[in-house]
């Protein structure tokens, strides 16, 4: 009784203090103006006072000032400098913090809703936890992905105000259906987020549904700008605009969308898996180490499987770039930034021995995993070796007398594997490699039982072994041919593969139906270290993101809009490659700061309430001094 | 003592970035500045065309991100060694000037056989030579398998020139005229 008569005590203060405090704060404001304006001293009226020469001539001089600023005509700013880093590299940093976040925010959704979709069709609830727990992450990310793109877009007005002007001439019609989107979005985040569990399913999922095509949608016009301005159609040679719509479907904007779309939600199911993992890490009980082990290993097999098909993407971005532009393609693959492909080979190749070195950690969760295991070191060596190949640079950093001795830039023999031809194929032989684990994992702990279990095996081995087959083969004809002939070799060599994972994938489906297990699958049963590898993963597809963003942009050099808009700033060079890799280095540290501020604040949604924790913790308190 | 696990992922998100940011140093260490723009003085010797021409081909032109001189085997662009030579009788009715220049202003009206169309026209962005500009780069090119002859005075067709119209005979790879500009020529 007691208890409740505080409580209304304590709701009817609320208000009155509010208002008390509102109160003083407008007084002490009115006292603190007051005091403090400025006023000017007093002067004897002009009539009364005879003016002095210094007086008249400062009045002269006041005129002359007013008269001059006057006179002088409105001129637009065509730059402004950023104090301290210059503009470009703020205008970068905030762009790629803008990009990342919403990288995340379009790819969360999208697996979340593919799970939640696995949860219904099963009726397993772990599916559908799993899924509202990936949504815990959406909320402050979205409001950060908002706030960097205001931020981003108030950057490019003030610092790049002309060429803000022309871009948004040029695209004029797109913003309000962008922002009308904007609109729509935020409307199927929050009621997905917010009416999990409260409608029926299908409803929900219908929200999950309407929330991806429209952020979909909100990257393909953002795409158009910015392909635009790397490809640029639909205007003249002056830039007057001749097509809206040709703008928009400008030559990389197709396969940049593609690109974008892969590559977010294999970026969105790594840092989702290094969430699950930072869990994992925090982890008190065997029960949230099972959850959490299993929410890692789908974030990374969801990163995995879009990373897999990624080149391609890649590739057909890059066919599109050279048909465009011969030259804007050459400065890419063999100019200025040629070097920058071996940086991104080190960061594949990580990615790849990591996310194998996994998916090895993880068959020790499976019981009966032994016969599997012998398969482990010749993957290693086979992923190993194709890093090496593709990290190889054609030319060498050589002292004068080392290329003497070379007779070129390019090693006698190394040198050989630094051409296409070569990297082509470790790229495609890593990726078979990488499946491969993929499909030793899913088998792990599994006896086939169907009647054409053998020929079904035999059958994959077979597919496999071909592909394999006609990926080396095709990269060592490329070294006898012409390089027009040589460059369409890649695609037989992707297709071989692709074709390759899509069939061995659907015979496994197959072939393990009603399969009997040899051993439980153990959640939560990996050794630790596999959680930081998660965490090492995420870093590293962030920087991959960071340092591709770099170059499709940079590849324009001193062009805002290539061959059209030139850039006249002080920013104009490109810089070199150790530069921009700090650049994106800094990025990326700021970006994850930011995300463990998002994960914080996710993780308050599991925290206890604040009275009930007071009062367990009283409880304790008493209990234990009873006790002594 | 145990390392707290902020810490310890800190340290991880530091070193993985600090190792990449390394590798970035490792490699060539390059800073491209944008092409400075030279107003070409007027009384030029063909000797002096020569210089700048090679300078404008390594630089502003990017003629030698595609091309080589004194390159073989499978080339993805003709190369340039001894071209003047070919020039002069490349194309029926076109002189090594009128050749060269059609080469840079019209890139797409002849292509050599065994290679695909790319190059861009060079008095147009992104590269944008000046006709003064164009004329010590065909400067340049005679003295590769020839004797340079070219000055700044030097008309043809595509500089308001009195030479007669260039035949338009292009032949493709496949032995036919392209038809239509390839997609990155027209915006």
């Amino acid at each position: 009784m007691n208890g409740a008569m505080n409580r209304r005590v304590l709701i009817l203060l609320g208000p009155v203090a509010g208002i008390v405090m509102f109160l003083g704060v407008v007084w002490m404001a009115s006292v603190f103006v007051g005091h403090n304006e400025y006023k000017e001293p007093y002067r004897a009226p002009a009539a009364t006072a005879d003016a002095t020469p210094r007086a008249e001539g400062v009045a002269a001089e006041k005129a002359a000032a007013e008269t001059k600023a006057k006179a002088t005509p409105y001129t637009e700013a065509e730059y402004r400098r950023f104090p301290g880093v210059g503009s470009r590299v703020a205008i970068w940093s905030v762009a790629q913090l803008h990009l990342l976040f919403a990288a995340f925010v379009l790819a969360v959704p999208m697996f979340a809703f593919i799970i939640e979709v696995i949860g219904y069709k099963t009726g397993d609830e772990r599916y559908d936890r799993l899924a509202h727990e990936f949504t815990n992450l959406l909320s402050v990310s979205f409001s950060l992905t908002a706030t960097f793109g205001a931020f981003l877009t108030f950057m490019l007005i003030i610092l790049y105000p002309k060429f803000t002007n022309y871009l948004m001439s040029v695209f004029s019609p797109t913003f309000l259906p962008y922002v009308l989107l904007f609109f729509f979005e935020a409307f199927f985040l929050y009621t997905y987020y917010y009416g999990w569990g409260k409608f029926h399913p299908l409803v929900h999922l219908g929200l999950g549904l309407g929330l991806n095509v429209v952020g979909t949608a909100i990257m393909m016009i953002a795409n158009a700008w910015l392909t635009f301005m790397m490809s640029p159609r639909g205007i003249s040679d002056t830039g007057a605009v001749l097509s809206v719509r040709d703008a928009i479907f400008n030559y990389t904007w197709l396969p940049i969308n593609v690109h974008r779309f892969i590559a977010n939600i294999a970026f969105g199911g790594s840092v989702a898996a290094a969430y699950a993992a930072f869990k994992f890490l925090q982890a008190e009980t065997d029960e949230e180490r099972a959850h959490y082990d299993w929410m890692g290993y789908i974030g990374n097999f969801v990163a995995i499987s879009a990373f897999l098909p990624l080149p391609f993407a890649g590739y057909w971005l890059a066919k599109e770039i050279y048909a465009f532009s011969q030259t804007l393609g050459l400065t890419m693959m063999g100019g200025a930034f040629s070097w920058l492909f071996i940086i991104q080979a080190v960061l594949i190749g990580n990615l790849f021995l990591a996310a194998n070195y996994y998916l090895w950690l993880g068959m020790g969760r499976v019981e009966g995993v032994q016969p599997l295991q012998k398969f482990i070191k010749y993957l290693l060596i086979g992923i190993t070796l194709c890093f090496a190949v593709w990290a190889t640079p054609r030319s060498i950093i050589a002292t004068v007398s080392e290329i003497r001795a070379m007779g070129g830039s390019a090693h006698p023999i190394l040198g050989y594997l630094g051409v296409m031809s070569a990297k082509n194929t470790a790229v495609n032989i890593l990726i078979l490699t990488t499946f491969m684990s993929f499909l030793l994992y899913r088998r792990t702990g599994k006896v086939a039982t169907v009647a054409w279990a053998k020929i079904g095996h035999a059958a994959q081995l077979a597919i496999f072994a071909t592909a394999a087959f006609i990926v080396i083969f095709l990269g060592v004809y490329g070294y006898f041919v012409e390089a027009t002939v040589r460059i369409r070799l890649s695609v037989p060599q992707v297709s071989s593969v692709l074709m390759a994972m899509v069939s061995i994938t659907a015979i496994d489906v197959f072939l393990f139906r009603g399969a009997t297990r040899t051993g439980e699958v153990r959640w939560g049963r990996i050794p630790r270290i596999s959680q930081y590898v998660l965490i090492f993963i995420a870093v590293t597809f962030t920087w991959l993101m960071g340092l591709m963003g770099y170059v499709r942009s940079g590849l324009r050099q001193h062009w805002h809009v290539y061959g059209v808009v030139r850039d006249t700033s002080p920013d104009a060079f490109t810089p070199t490659l150790g530069f921009a890799t700090k650049v994106v280095s800094v990025t990326v540290l700021e970006f994850f700061l930011l995300i463990g501020v998002v994960f914080w604040i996710a993780s308050l949604h599991d925290r206890p309430d604040f009275q009930r924790q007071a009062k367990t913790t009283r409880r304790t308190g008493a209990h234990e001094a009873e006790l002594t | 003592m145990t390392v707290p696990l902020i810490a310890r992922i800190g340290a991880l998100v530091l070193a993985t970035t600090a190792f990449y940011g390394y590798v970035g140093q490792m490699v060539p260490q390059k800073e491209v500045q944008p092409p400075a723009e030279v107003v070409l003085k007027s009384d030029l010797t063909t000797a002096d065309m020569v210089k700048v021409g090679r300078e404008i081909m390594e630089g502003k032109g990017l003629c030698l991100t595609c091309h080589t001189i004194g390159k073989s085997g499978a080339l993805r662009f003709p190369d340039l060694a001894g071209v003047d030579g070919r020039a002069k009788s490349r194309v029926a009715g076109l002189s090594d000037v009128e050749y060269f220049a059609q080469s840079m202003y019209e890139p797409w009206a002849f292509i050599v056989p065994g290679f695909n169309p790319g190059m861009p026209p060079i008095n147009k962005p992104p590269v944008g030579l000046t006709d003064q500009e164009i004329l010590c780069v065909i400067a340049y090119l005679q003295t590769l398998g020839g004797t340079p002859t070219v000055t700044l005075q030097t008309k043809h067709h595509y500089n308001s020139g009195t030479t007669a119209a260039p035949p338009s005979q292009g032949v493709s790879p496949g032995g036919t005229q392209p038809e239509a500009p390839l997609k990155g020529e027209k915006r």
